[in-house]
Order: structure tokens, then C-alpha cells, then sequence
């Protein structure tokens, strides 16, 4: 039974599963990365998710138009990541708190709508497969990385600017600041409160589209709590990833890649009992992430409002 | 106009700077009462004062972080107003302050950008940055990495990123918040020397202190401030160190007191071959070996980073020793619980108040009675006697005249000097048997440190084995009976304070042996 | 800080406010001789075309018969977290209603300690075989099996590449029987095909469900069943690759209309109309239902838009009246 696991068409199946499952991970957690460097924890990227996920798939829902339920995701979870912003950076509101009251916001409004607007569980036709030319063509590696829709693509495309916004950019440079040493930079003339308007609302932005992903692109339906909690996962990877965009990365991947293995290794009959196998995802993926990224500490500013001394 | 005169930095240079009939209030507070305030290029001006003297509060207005209520800032004859820290770096001020504004986890070059336009757009042009970094360092003799995280540094070399920082931006006049709280002596001598050659260069240099000495040594004017008023400006030249405290305090002050002798009783604390490891595993004491009699200060000398806070914890039972037995009065307490040792009579003033000392967010009365709350006096089964512990508090902070509003007040409030006499009270009001004393001064302001100073001597004429810890040379000598030296968690040797100069310590600091080591009594 | 915490609270109060805006239709003032009152807690959503939506049709159908005026119920569904639950319960019961229905067999423990402190209301838990022997404790179940069978039966004979994906939720209760009567309806006719079975550990994970679905079709499978809410997910994908469905506990024709060939639907309204007379006679509870094929509290719907062939629709037919008349033995869950 363990050959059958082997065979070419399983990996090659197994590993684009895994780039696959991915997608929302991804967006959740790179937009979290931002609002978490500087300094704003934001719980509430799940109920953002689910009214991102919930608006793109109403517009699909009654037009059809992809490009348009993206576009009202990102400005539904830019309106969301705005909200944060306001109550955590204006207000100075403890984050923990404001976030859940943001998730459940999120959860409840996303429910009430999908009630009044649609009323039952439905299917639409989301993002086809786009093969990419060419790439698509290489054996095996094309099925694997280049034969997805385009929300898949855009989610990887992600990492290598996120990476280049905090590491080359003098607003990733601000970014960090503020997250590390807000009243450093305060006395470097560096707006504190700006930057984690800024970052909370990509933050927010990209919720949106990783819930868009999973409602018109990877599921192509939309129910009640459609996330599941998703969104908080991907919380915990920015934590295990180190607040780097490639460990992120790194950690979506591998949660991925084991969640499709124990799919697969269910599936051949490989006799493990369930329960385990759906467990496995979750702790090798902190086993893994918690022994390479150890020495990693969080920003030190993390959840701590910021007020000029008087 | 002239051609205003170019400094090393290739910026333009400040000639005068004046602060006129400045007036700041806070709710309640008159914070800055009509001061007037002068510096000129080529000069170090002390600006002194005790804390709450208003200092900061002046200071933070020239750097645009608070605005006057009244008065005028004129520079080289022309009055501005300075709206931002942004405002004031573009006027050419540059502001170190107390607690350095560095990100630990970004290099020097990185904290150096921050903030700045980037010649190349949205991209950072850290290259160019560490070029500049580089030039500067040169011509100002001050040896920074660029490449260098900021948590890989010394708190002296830190303090040099925060010159360049300021010189990078142009600042042709520097504001120095209490520079010198934080350094070693070798990093303070370093560091006038750099001071001094900038006043020399064309720099007009500000700097805050109440550390008369340093004062005395290295500053041209100096402005003494007291309760948000000017108390004077005198040349540096034609004062000393009694007139300056004098102004300071308002009062005469004696700071060479005289000590009774006292008759040291038999060996109360006993340190054998104690070896410990630091938090980050390293060997932090070596075989350390000392004994403190009743009714005597020993001291401890060293330079940061030698062990000390590590033996501090030790003693207390906060930090597990790997080897060696520590005794108190013939009763040996090495491993027992910090609880167990507080009860055994051991206090403690801890190096990091506000971290290991105090709750900053809890109320004077709240950290008063912390140590304690188990007693019968403050708690009956796990419940508060609310009236009895305010009327401790309230007897505590009038006997250590604590200057608190009320004892319901946040920590986070006081002044340093107020907090350590919280610390103070809570500690010796239990009439201990050893007091552990780690940078008891640190921070503190002039009046403040005569108080726990004379504090000490009493605990030490009530028969206390005091061992004080501490890198402050001068509170060493001022208040020890014998002096230790440690140097890399090895005691390098203990000395008679009628023995000791200031040559031979520091020369054991520096990890050299004395010709005779462990002179004990 | 503090003056902010009246905002969050605000807040928060406007999100469950909106959850519960969601589904609870307004329950009347409580009168002696007024309407049957019943309230349901639910874990998902009542629109999730499986185990919640179930429930949900059959009151309303009671609705129906009885009208609004003798028959009224209110719902608070998608209470995943159990504390939730267990304080919607307790309200309800408070609030003097007829009948509680706990309608998860998570919720158990919650009722078991909420029941005895409300004698003079029913409660009924489902889908569970035992009442903790509480006098005013209903408990229902479902020999979801028994549809599982058919659907097992169907699938064989349409089955042509010799796999069979299932999709199951956790290894437990309800979706456990329908899964092992599904594979006990294929192997019986025909015991050469393969009938793989993974299960994804959640309820709600809808992206987990459509992930397993990709990989049995990736392992062959032109045949596919699921239980639980999140095989929305699965249904999607079965309906991108053109592989046929079979759902159970609600009709899922409407999902994908293309490929569902036949589903089990549950029709609580057996049991709940006599729990009705049970306790409007004075019984408070103490019975143990269970809906099957025979007391028509299982149903087996065909999607009219699927061009089932009569022959095979034939097969499920035998199926159904063998389970019925006992010479059909699954060999699952006591049948």
C-alpha cells in the first residue's frame, strides 16, 4: 500500500494539492505579516476572510464577473482592515479584543447577508485553470507549479514582494521601525500611526482576497462560516514563520503539503487512524517551523498601543 | 547675512541659539517658569538640574516633541517655531536621547536611513548610507560597523550610532540627555573626548546631567534649573561642586559625610566558591568567594557585564548556582526559594527597578506591601486588609519621604529617584539582616542619591551586612568599608577602602591581579 | 484605554447581534394555552443542504400541517462552539418553551447537565441512542446506514473506472454509519471495486473537503459520496471534473444538478410529531427514536434531471424494500 503513495501521477497529484491548499494561507498570512511588523496583531483576518469571501462570491453569484467579485473583496476587506486600524491605532483599544470583535463581526455580518441576499448553499463557476504557456509544458514541474488558477498565482507572486516591500524598501524599513521601536521612530519624524493604518489595511486587503480564493476560485461555493477558522491558522503560521515572508511561505507549505499526504495516505488505505492523520498537519508544521526558526523573537512592539509620552 | 561657517559633517554650522521666556505647562504643573536659555557654537553647555527640575520638558521643546506656551526660540537672531521633531532636524538640531531611539533589530545603517528620503525612490540606498556612515566616522573619530545589528552592540557603541545618526541629519547642534547614566567610566572618558572635539569643531553641544563631576570636567557654561525656573548660569570655571549642588538643591549639602566606626560583628553573609551560568549559558561566576560582616558595606566594583547582576540573583535565590554554598548567619540557604531567603532576612534592591524591583502599572502602596502581602498584618486568609496596608503605605512614604500625589498612584508616575526610595522602603523597612544592593543610585538625581546613600550607612550602623554593588566609582569609595573587584565573574580581589586609590581599582577592573589578593580583616 | 472598551463591547454586541439576526425568527410572548413552542440549537448553518437543514425543514413542514398558530419554532444555528450552545439551551428553556431540541450529538454533556434544572421542559438531543435515563430527555438517531446501503448499491452499478472516493467528516456517529453502509451497499454488488474512504477530521472544513475530493478523483474515482456540511466543497469539484455525487441527510440536487444522481434525505418530522403528542399528553421524554426507511423517516430522492438508468434505479428499489422487509442484511450498526 506504502508503493501505491509513490507512484508519479500520486506525488505529482499530491504536491500541486499542496500548492493548491496553500493560496489562502498565503494571503491571509503575508497581509498579516505586514500589520504584525508593524506592530498591530489583528485577530480578526478570519472574519475578514469570510466577508471578503462572501462579497466576491455574491458578485460572481449574480453577474459572473471574477474580476469585479476580486476587486469588491479588496474593498470589502480594506474597509475591514480600516476598522482595525481605527479602533487599534485611533482609539488605542486593546488588539486581542478588537480583533475578535472584528472576527466575529465578520462571521455574524457574512452570515446575515449570505441569508438575506442568497438564502441557500450555492455553486458558481469560479477562476478556471489558467496553464501558464510554456511552463505549463515542462513535465511533471508544470502540472505541479503552472496548471492553477490565477488567485494561485497571485498568491506566491506575494512572498517575493513582500520580501522585497520589508527588506529593500524604505517603507518596509519604517514598517519594521515602528513595530520594533515606535517612539524611535516617532523622534525620526516617522508616522507611527500612519504606518499601521497602512499595514492593518493591506492586512485587510489581502484578507479579502484570501477569502475571495476560497469562494471563487479554490471551492466555488460560499456557507455559513465557509473559513472554518482558517483564518487564525494562518495567524499561527506568521508567529511560527517569524514574521518573514519566506517562512511564511515555508510554513503554508508544508501545513499544505502534509495536509494532501494525509489525504493520500487516508485514501490508498494506509491503516493510520484518522483522528491522527489530520492531526499530523498541525504539529509538524509547529515542529518544524518551531526548531528552524527558534531564534526568531517577535516585534517588540507587537500589541502594544502607541501614545506619545506627556 | 554672512556665509554661515561649515562644520566636519559639510553642514552648515549654528552660531547661537537662544530660548526666551520659555513657559510650559502640564495640568497641575508649571513645568517651565520663564527660563531663559543660551548656547553658542564651540561650546558644551551643562544644562543641570534634579529630576523634575524641568530639563526634558525644555529640551523637548527645542526638539519640536512639545510646543511652548510662552516664549520665543531664536535662531542665529532669526525667532522660529519648531512644530516637529521633523522641523527642528531640518533647523540642524539632533537630540541623543536617555533611552537610546535605536531598532534593535535593524544594523546601524538601517537606523541611520530611517525616515530619511532615499535617493533611489521607493528602494532603500543603504550602500550610499553606509559610505556616508563611514565618512562621518572618520572625521568624527567615532569607530562604528555599519553592517552591525544594534543588539550586537554595547550600550557605548550604541551610543555613538545615535551621534551619527544625528550628524547624518545635519545636526550642527546636539541636545544629550543624561549621555553618561548608561556608560562604563572607560566609555564615558571615550566619550568626552569625542564631546570635546566636536565643541572644537564648531558644534554647540547641550548637555543635561546632575553628575557634578562630569560637569566640572568637561562643559563652558553651565545653566542650573530648579523647579521650572532658572536658579543661574555661571562659566564653569568660576564654580565648583558645592556651589552647583547648592543651586541645584536649594540647600547646603554634605557630600562627603562622615561615618561612625563601627565595630564589624562576625561574618553574616558567606560566599564559597559560588559558580553560576548566565541567561545565555555562558560561565557568568567564577569560584566566587567573599564574606560581609555585620555593620559593614563591602562593595563590589566592576565593569558591566561582569557578573554582578548574576550574583545579585544568586544570593537571592533568582538564579540557580552550579557549585559553592552560601550562608547567612551560619544557616546555609544555597537553593532554597527566594521566598525562603526573604524570610531569612535577605533584602534586596534589584540593578533593573522597573523591571525586577517594581510593577510599574501597580500603585506606591500596592508595591509597598508586595514583598509582604503573606504577613498578618496585611492579609488574613488571602484577603486584603485594605486600611491597614494604607495606613503602612502612608507611614512608609512619609518616613522615606517618597514625593508621590498619593499611594494610590502608578509607579509609572514617580520620578526615578522616588521609585528607588519605594524600593528602599519596602526593603529596609523590614529591618534586614543582609542587604543586596545593585546600582541602588542609578539614575537618580542628586538629592535623591544623598538620601539613600545616608540610608545605607544607617542599615550599616544598625549592624546590616550591606554588599553594594555598583559601577559608580565614587559611590564605591563614599560608601564602602572594603572593596571587591570583579572582572569576568572571577573576584580579582578585596581591598581596605583606607588602602584603595582610584588607580588600583581600576586597574583590577581592568582584570589585572594586586600584588596581595583576598586582604580579609 | 478603559474609555474604549464600551466601543469593543459595542462592538461585539453588533456582530451577535447580527448572528442571531441571522436565523432566530422571533419566538411569541410565551401563553399557557398558546402554540407548541419549540426551539432548536444547531451547529452549522440551517441552509447547509445536510444535517442542520434537515432538521430545519422538518419543523418547518410541522409548521405547515399544524399552522402558525398551534406551531411555532425559532432556531439558532451555527453554534459550532458547545458554551455557546449550552447557554442558548439554558435560555430557551428559561424562556418557558415546549420543546429544546439539541440537535448535535456534541451537545450531549451540555444537556445532560442543563435538563434536570428544567422539569417542566422537554428536551430532545439527537442524534444519539440514549436518553441518559433524564425523564424529560428525548434522544434521536438516524440508521443513516440504511440510505448509505442504497446509495452504495447505486454507485456500484454506475461505477465503470472500478474506484469509489468517500468523503467523510469525523470517524464518529452519524456520518460513521452512512459511510459504512455506503461501502457495504458497493461491496455487495460488486466486491471487486475499490471504495477509498478518507476522513478530514472537521465539520466545517470546506477546503479540506475539496482537497480530498481532487485526490480520489486523482486516484481514479468517477463515483463519489460525503457526509456533513463541508462536502459542499467536494460536491464543487465533483461537479468541475464531471464525476457523480451521492449525498445524504439533505437533498444537495440544486448544488450541481449536472451530477447528483440520488440522495438520502432525512425527515425528522416523524420523530418530532410524536414527541409533540408525547408531550402535549404529558410525557416529558424518555424515548429513543430512530428514523429508518421503514417508518419513512429516511427517504431516498432521485434527481429528476439525472438520466438514471431502469435497471439500476431498479437495483435501489430492491435495496430499499429488502432493507425495509429485512432480507437486505448491512451488517452495520446492528442491521
Amino acid at each position: 500500500m506504502l508503493a501505491d503513495l509513490f507512484t508519479g501521477s500520486v506525488l505529482i497529484g499530491l504536491l500541486a494539492s499542496g500548492i493548491r491548499l496553500a493560496t489562502p494561507y498565503l494571503y491571509a498570512a503575508i497581509g498579516e505579516t505586514f500589520g504584525q511588523r508593524s506592530g498591530v496583531l489583528n485577530l480578526g483576518v478570519d472574519g475578514i476572510m469570510l466577508m471578503g469571501a462572501f462579497s466576491a462570491f455574491y458578485v460572481v453569484f449574480k453577474t459572473g464577473d471574477l474580476v469585479g467579485g476580486v476587486l469588491l473583496a479588496m474593498l470589502v476587506g480594506l474597509l475591514m482592515g480600516l476598522a482595525m486600524a481605527f479602533i487599534s491605532v485611533t482609539l488605542n483599544a486593546e488588539q486581542g479584543i478588537s480583533g475578535i470583535g472584528v472576527y466575529l463581526f465578520g462571521l455574524g455580518m457574512s452570515d446575515l447577508l449570505f441569508q438575506k441576499l442568497i438564502n441557500n448553499v450555492q455553486t458558481v463557476s469560479g477562476f478556471p485553470v489558467a496553464p501558464i504557456p510554456f511552463l505549463s509544458d515542462i513535465p511533471i514541474v508544470g502540472q505541479i507549479f503552472f496548471t492553477h488558477n490565477v488567485l494561485v498565482y497571485g498568491a506566491y507572486l506575494l512572498v517575493p514582494i513582500a520580501w522585497f516591500v520589508l527588506n529593500k524598501t524604505t517603507l518596509g524599513l519604517k514598517i519594521k521601525a515602528v513595530g520594533e521601536n515606535p517612539e524611535a521612530a516617532d523622534t525620526l519624524g516617522v508616522s507611527v500611526a500612519k504606518i499601521r493604518y497602512l499595514t492593518v489595511t493591506i492586512g485587510g486587503l489581502l484578507s479579502g482576497v484570501a477569502g475571495a480564493s476560497l469562494s471563487i476560485a479554490l471551492l466555488n461555493v460560499f456557507q455559513f462560516n465557509l473559513t472554518n477558522g482558517l483564518g487564525f491558522i494562518a495567524i499561527a503560521l506568521v508567529y511560527f514563520g517569524g514574521w518573514r515572508p519566506t517562512w511564511v511561505l515555508m510554513g503554508s507549505l508544508i501545513f499544505s503539503f502534509v495536509n494532501a499526504l494525509q489525504i493520500w495516505v487516508q485514501v490508498v488505505g494506509i491503516p493510520i487512524p484518522s483522528d491522527i492523520a489530520v492531526m499530523t498537519p498541525y504539529i509538524l508544521t509547529i515542529v518544524v517551523l518551531v526548531i528552524s526558526a527558534q531564534r526568531v523573537r517577535p516585534p517588540s512592539a507587537l500589541t502594544k498601543a502607541y501614545e506619545r509620552l506627556e | 547675512m554672512t556665509e554661515k561657517q561649515i562644520l566636519p559633517s559639510g553642514h552648515p554650522r549654528i552660531d547661537s541659539l537662544e530660548m526666551r521666556g520659555i513657559v510650559k505647562r502640564f495640568p497641575g504643573v508649571l513645568a517651565n517658569d520663564h527660563v531663559n536659555f543660551d548656547v553658542r557654537a564651540g561650546e558644551v553647555h551643562a544644562l543641570l538640574g534634579e529630576n523634575g527640575a524641568g530639563k526634558s520638558t525644555l529640551m523637548k521643546q527645542l526638539y519640536g516633541l512639545y510646543h511652548p506656551d510662552e516664549g520665543q526660540i531664536i535662531f542665529d537672531g532669526e525667532p522660529r517655531v519648531i512644530h516637529s521633531p521633523k522641523d527642528a532636524i531640518q533647523l540642524g538640531i539632533g537630540m541623543i536621547h536617555q533611552h537610546f531611539m535605536l531598532v534593535d533589530s535593524l544594523t546601524v545603517a538601517e537606523n541611520v536611513a530611517l525616515g530619511l528620503p532615499s535617493t533611489r525612490g521607493m528602494m532603500t540606498d543603504i550602500d550610499r548610507v553606509t559610505k556616508r556612515i563611514c565618512e562621518l566616522a572618520e572625521v568624527y573619530g567615532l569607530d562604528v560597523e555599519p553592517d552591525a545589528y544594534i543588539w550586537q552592540l554595547s550600550v557605548g557603541q550604541q551610543q555613538k550610532v545615535e551621534i551619527i545618526k544625528a550628524l547624518y541629519r545635519g545636526a550642527a547642534l546636539l541636545i544629550l540627555d543624561e549621555p553618561t547614566a548608561v556608560l562604563t567610566p572607560q566609555e564615558v572618558d571615550d566619550f568626552f573626548v569625542t564631546l570635546t572635539q566636536m565643541a572644537k569643531d564648531g558644534h554647540a553641544l547641550i548637555f543635561i546631567s546632575h553628575k557634578l563631576h562630569e560637569v566640572m570636567a568637561f562643559t563652558h557654561r553651565v545653566t542650573v534649573l530648579r523647579d521650572g525656573r532658572n536658579v543661574g548660569t555661571v562659566n564653569t570655571v568660576d564654580t565648583n561642586k558645592t556651589l552647583l549642588a547648592e543651586m541645584m538643591v536649594g540647600r547646603p549639602l554634605n557630600l562627603n559625610r562622615p561615618r561612625k566606626p563601627v565595630d564589624f560583628g562576625h561574618p553574616r553573609l558567606i560566599i564559597e566558591n559560588i559558580s553560576a551560568f548566565s541567561d545565555r549559558g555562558v560561565p557568568a561566576l567564577k569560584n566566587v568567594s567573599l564574606q560581609v560582616y555585620a555593620g559593614e558595606v563591602l562593595g563590589l566594583a566592576g565593569v558591566s557585564g561582569n557578573g554582578q547582576p548574576e550574583l545579585a540573583q544568586v544570593i537571592t535565590g533568582l538564579r540557580p548556582s552550579t557549585s559553592g554554598k552560601i550562608m547567612i548567619d551560619d544557616e546555609e540557604i544555597t537553593g532554597s526559594t527566594p521566598m525562603q531567603i526573604i524570610n531569612k532576612g535577605v533584602a534586596y534592591i534589584p540593578e533593573k527597578r522597573n523591571v525586577d524591583g517594581l510593577i510599574k502599572e501597580f500603585s506606591v502602596s500596592e508595591n509597598l506591601i508586595m514583598r509582604d502581602l503573606d504577613r498578618e498584618f496585611y492579609s488574613k486568609n488571602s484577603f486584603l486588609h485594605m486600611e491597614e496596608i494604607a495606613k503602612r503605605s502612608a507611614e512608609l512614604v512619609q518616613t522615606f519621604n517618597v514625593k508621590t500625589p498619593s499611594i494610590d498612584t502608578p509607579i509609572k508616575s514617580l520620578s526615578g529617584g522616588n521609585a528607588q526610595k519605594v524600593i528602599l522602603a519596602r526593603e529596609i523597612s523590614r529591618k534586614p539582616r543582609v542587604l543586596i544592593s545593585a546600582q541602588p543610585t542609578r539614575g537618580v538625581d542628586i538629592g535623591a542619591t544623598e538620601y539613600i546613600h545616608d540610608r545605607i550607612i544607617e542599615q550599616r550602623e544598625e549592624g546590616t551586612a550591606t554588599l553594594l554593588i555598583s559601577e559608580d566609582l565614587d559611590e564605591i569609595f563614599a560608601l564602602s568599608d572594603r572593596i571587591a573587584v570583579i572582572f569576568h565573574g572571577e573576584i580579582m580581589g578585596v581591598v581596605d577602602r583606607k588602602d584603595a586609590t582610584l588607580q588600583s581599582i581600576g586597574l583590577m577592573m581592568a582584570g589585572e591581579q594586586p600584588p596581595e589578593t583576598q586582604k580579609a580583616e | 484605554m478603559k474609555r474604549f472598551g464600551k466601543l469593543v463591547i459595542f462592538l461585539v454586541m453588533v456582530a451577535m447581534l447580527s448572528t442571531a439576526c441571522a436565523t432566530a425568527t422571533p419566538a411569541a410572548p410565551a401563553e399557557s394555552t398558546g402554540p407548541f413552542r419549540v426551539a432548536v440549537v444547531t451547529p452549522s448553518a440551517i441552509n447547509d443542504l445536510a444535517f442542520s437543514q434537515s432538521m430545519y425543514d422538518a419543523l418547518a413542514k410541522i409548521q405547515g400541517e399544524m399552522g402558525k398558530d398551534k406551531f411555532e419554532f425559532v432556531l439558532s444555528d451555527g453554534m459550532f462552539v458547545v458554551d455557546d450552545a449550552a447557554a442558548a439551551i439554558r435560555d430557551y428553556a428559561s424562556q418557558g418553551y415546549n420543546l429544546v431540541i439539541a440537535h448535535g450529538s456534541q451537545y450531549g454533556a451540555a444537556l445532560q447537565e442543563i435538563a434536570p434544572d428544567f422539569p417542566n421542559v422537554s428536551f430532545a438531543w439527537g442524534t444519539a441512542g440514549d436518553t441518559f435515563g433524564i425523564p424529560n430527555v428525548f434522544a434521536y438517531e438516524a440508521f443513516s446506514q440504511e440510505g448509505g446501503y442504497v446509495n452504495g448499491v447505486l454507485a456500484a452499478a454506475l461505477n465503470k473506472s472500478g474506484t469509489i472516493g468517500v468523503v467523510g467528516p469525523v470517524e464518529v456517529g452519524d456520518a460513521k454509519l452512512y459511510v459504512d453502509g455506503f461501502v457495504a451497499g458497493v461491496k455487495a454488488t460488486n466486491p471487486d471495486i475499490t471504495v477509498n474512504v478518507n476522513y478530514i477530521g472537521s465539520f466545517g472544513d470546506v477546503a479540506l473537503a475539496s482537497e480530498a475530493a481532487q485526490t480520489h478523483i486523482g486516484a481514479g474515482a468517477d463515483v463519489m459520496t460525503g457526509s456533513a456540511q463541508m462536502v459542499v466543497g467536494a460536491v464543487g469539484v465533483a461537479k468541475e471534473k464531471g464525476v457523480l455525487w451521492f449525498g445524504t441527510q439533505a437533498d444537495q440536487t440544486s448544488l450541481a444538478p449536472e451530477i447528483v444522481v440520488a440522495c438520502q434525505i432525512y425527515d425528522w418530522a416523524v420523530v418530532v410529531r410524536d414527541m409533540i403528542s408525547l408531550v402535549q399528553s404529558g410525557t416529558m421524554g424518555g424515548k429513543a427514536y430512530a428514523v429508518s426507511l421503514e417508518n419513512e423517516g429516511l427517504k431516498m430522492v432521485y434527481n429528476a434531471g439525472f438520466a438514471l438508468p431502469a435497471d439500476v434505479k431498479a437495483l435501489g428499489d430492491a435495496a430499499v424494500k429488502g432493507i425495509i422487509d429485512g432480507t437486505v442484511t448491512i451488517g452495520v450498526g446492528g442491521k
